[in-house]
């Protein structure tokens, strides 16, 4: 399956929501810690076997942390940048003309952007400032800003059927729902004793959420009853840096972790671990599961590849 | 400058799977979701606040709302306790050892003990390395490693209290009485730079949050990287005096033998070196000379 080879290191990958074959890439160079950054915009072949094209390639002065395709212009990307911006490109237009926006409010890194998926005119960014801003592709300024963690914000996250509704990651051990109408958070979740780095929705259960830690688990709450976790997903070696929800099946859920593996998880069932993949020779950062194909997975990591592959296949095979 | 992006080809991705199927499992705790974009749903609900800059003093006054009333650890790159300690040598002189070691990380430091990784030459290094950052410090210092961590310890130190002590660098740091001695224009790129360091250790420290094991793999792989390339943390710290600036004392060529070759024997271990570089004196094309010094004998 196709591989790319990016110059700086992985942290993200996103599949477009309009075509099958296209996918975002974020990287920063020296494992984001310090130096440049650069967004990858790739297509997949049309024949297994030959080379990843890419379409467009943009340049940072800082590292890119995530990237989150537009749910209403099919080009359009919003990337996290590491200097605390937020900027939106346009891959179809040339490297000269881009980013079209460059917007400057977050005082520390931003860590993670999603681009409200029901209402398709805003986006989320979470910052390492402890907070939250809500961005609209009409508007040179946030629309507002969500500052009630006591901690960086690892992760942001629309609700797939509300479009009012999101909720956050932070490392205060706190997961935070909230609507954009109400001043605060709706509800705090406790989730976890470490750092809470990534939470997903399920897309066919808009009550339930994985969350991510540092304490190398996953767990599934749901919102109406959070006392306890629906499910307590254990088998990563170090901290899961990413979740993500399949987008065709309800209890399936992908997760990536610092132990360099990418597991798929089925969480109704008991022996939930349901695929592991060791492909990565470096911290796995990014995963995501295509819309448009089930079962198309795609990873990247430390080690500058970004892999997709056919769940049940090997990344690796060409 | 495209203020306002065209929709290209097409303005709605394909619909969602999801989408397709029934809604939740039961009903959700959510208001039902509003008319109209998101900018006009957020303003009827008069809860904007377009442009909000959240400076670090705003941020501190939502405790009420840490449901844990866990205690969350100090982020490096901002000291909220700097505004209130009396660290009022931070300026007049860089005194970052006793400084460091007693006071403002002491907090901290209990996280990362120095005891945490034993005695050994490698761990003592890690330790050192990190003690230096000045995240992790608690006494550190104390510990008195040797001079090569110095090396570390200078440049980061330096560069943790200078960062912090940024309204005060336009005064000379050994001269706090005296005329700013230095142009601004260094202080300020001097500032900028040592906020890069800051930068730098906020996100590693990031790392740590998020993975003790992975920092411990990493500095392990740094230390064996330096160790498996063949240098001795004596060179290493000449490396980073040099990049501070500092020029160490190139090493003395010991005076050549009579014939002008260099003398042999074991007190005198550069002799091959201070040999291939003079004036080439012995005949081309023999081998020999390159262990002896006199091939005939």
């Amino acid at each position: 399956m196709p591989i790319f080879k990016a110059p700086f290191n992985g942290y993200s990958v996103k599949f477009s929501p309009f075509y099958e074959n296209r996918l975002a890439a974020a990287t920063a160079q020296n494992f984001g810690i310090l130096g440049n950054g650069r967004l990858h915009v790739l297509a997949l072949p049309p024949t297994p076997g030959a080379p990843v094209a890419e379409i467009a390639a943009f340049d940072t002065a800082d590292g890119v942390y995530d990237v989150a395709w537009s749910e209403s212009h099919d080009s359009l990307l919003v990337a996290a940048v590491a200097d605390g911006s937020v900027k939106l490109y346009d891959s179809a237009l040339p490297p000269a003309s881009n980013p079209l926006r460059s917007l400057h409010e977050h005082t520390r890194e931003v860590q993670s952007v999603d681009y409200n998926p029901t209402r398709r005119d805003s986006f989320l960014s979470a910052a390492w400032d402890d907070t939250v801003k809500l961005w609209t592709v009409d508007r040179p300024a946030s629309v507002r800003t969500f500052k009630e963690h006591a901690y960086c914000v690892y992760a942001a996250a629309w609700n797939p059927r509300h479009a009012d509704v999101f909720a956050s990651a932070s490392g205060d051990c706190t997961a935070r729902v909230w609507d954009v109408r109400e001043p605060g958070s709706t509800m705090i979740l406790p989730a976890h004793e470490s750092e809470i780095l990534s939470l997903d929705w399920n897309k066919y259960d808009d009550c339930v959420i994985a969350t991510a830690s540092v304490d190398k688990s996953i767990r599934v709450w749901d919102v109406r009853s959070h006392r306890v976790p629906v499910a307590v997903l254990n088998g990563h070696g170090y901290a899961v840096r990413k979740v993500k929800f399949s987008p065709h099946r309800g209890s399936l859920l992908a997760s990536c972790s610092y132990d360099m593996t990418v597991c798929l998880w089925d969480y109704m069932v008991e022996d939930s671990l349901v695929g592991r993949y060791d492909h990565h020779t470096e911290f796995a950062v990014g995963v995501d599961m295509s819309v448009l194909v089930e079962g198309l997975l795609a990873s990247t990591g430390w080690d500058e590849l970004v892999y997709v592959w056919q769940h049940g296949t090997d990344p690796r095979a060409p | 400058m495209a203020s306002n992006p065209q929709p290209p080809s097409s303005a709605t991705p394909p619909p969602k799977p999801w989408e397709r199927s029934g809604a939740s499992s039961g009903p959700a705790p959510f208001k039902p979701p509003s008319a109209g974009s998101t900018s006009d749903v957020v303003e009827a609900s008069g809860t904007a606040r377009p442009g909000e800059i959240v400076a670090s003093t705003d941020r501190t006054t939502a405790p009420n709302t840490n449901a844990l009333g866990r205690p969350v650890p100090t982020r490096p790159w901002e000291q909220q306790s700097y505004g209130n300690n009396t660290y009022g040598g931070y300026n007049s002189s860089l005194n970052y050892g006793s400084g460091y070691g007693t006071g403002m990380y002491g907090g901290a430091g209990g996280m990362y003990g120095s005891s945490m990784y034993g005695n050994s030459m490698y761990r003592g290094g890690y330790g050192g390395l990190n003690g230096s950052s000045g995240l992790y410090g608690g006494g550190m210092y104390g510990g008195g490693f040797g001079g090569p961590m110095g090396g570390y310890g200078m440049g980061t130190g330096t560069g943790m209290g200078m960062g912090m002590g940024g309204p005060y660098g336009g005064q000379d740091p050994n001269n706090p009485y005296g005329e700013p001695s230095s142009p601004p224009g260094f202080w300020i790129s001097f500032l900028r730079v040592m906020q890069g360091v800051v930068n730098f250790f906020g996100r590693i420290s990031i790392l740590i949050d998020q993975n003790t094991q992975a920092f411990h793999l990493f500095m392990t792989a740094l230390l064996q990287l330096f160790d498996r390339s063949g240098m001795l943390y004596g060179e290493l710290a000449r490396f980073v005096f040099r990049l501070l600036g500092i020029r160490t004392k190139p090493r003395k060529v010991h005076p050549p033998g009579p014939d002008g070759r260099p003398l042999p024997g074991p007190g005198n271990p550069h002799a091959i070196q201070g040999y291939t570089e003079g004036p080439k004196a012995a005949p081309t094309g023999s081998w020999d000379n390159v262990w002896e010094n006199d091939a005939s004998r």
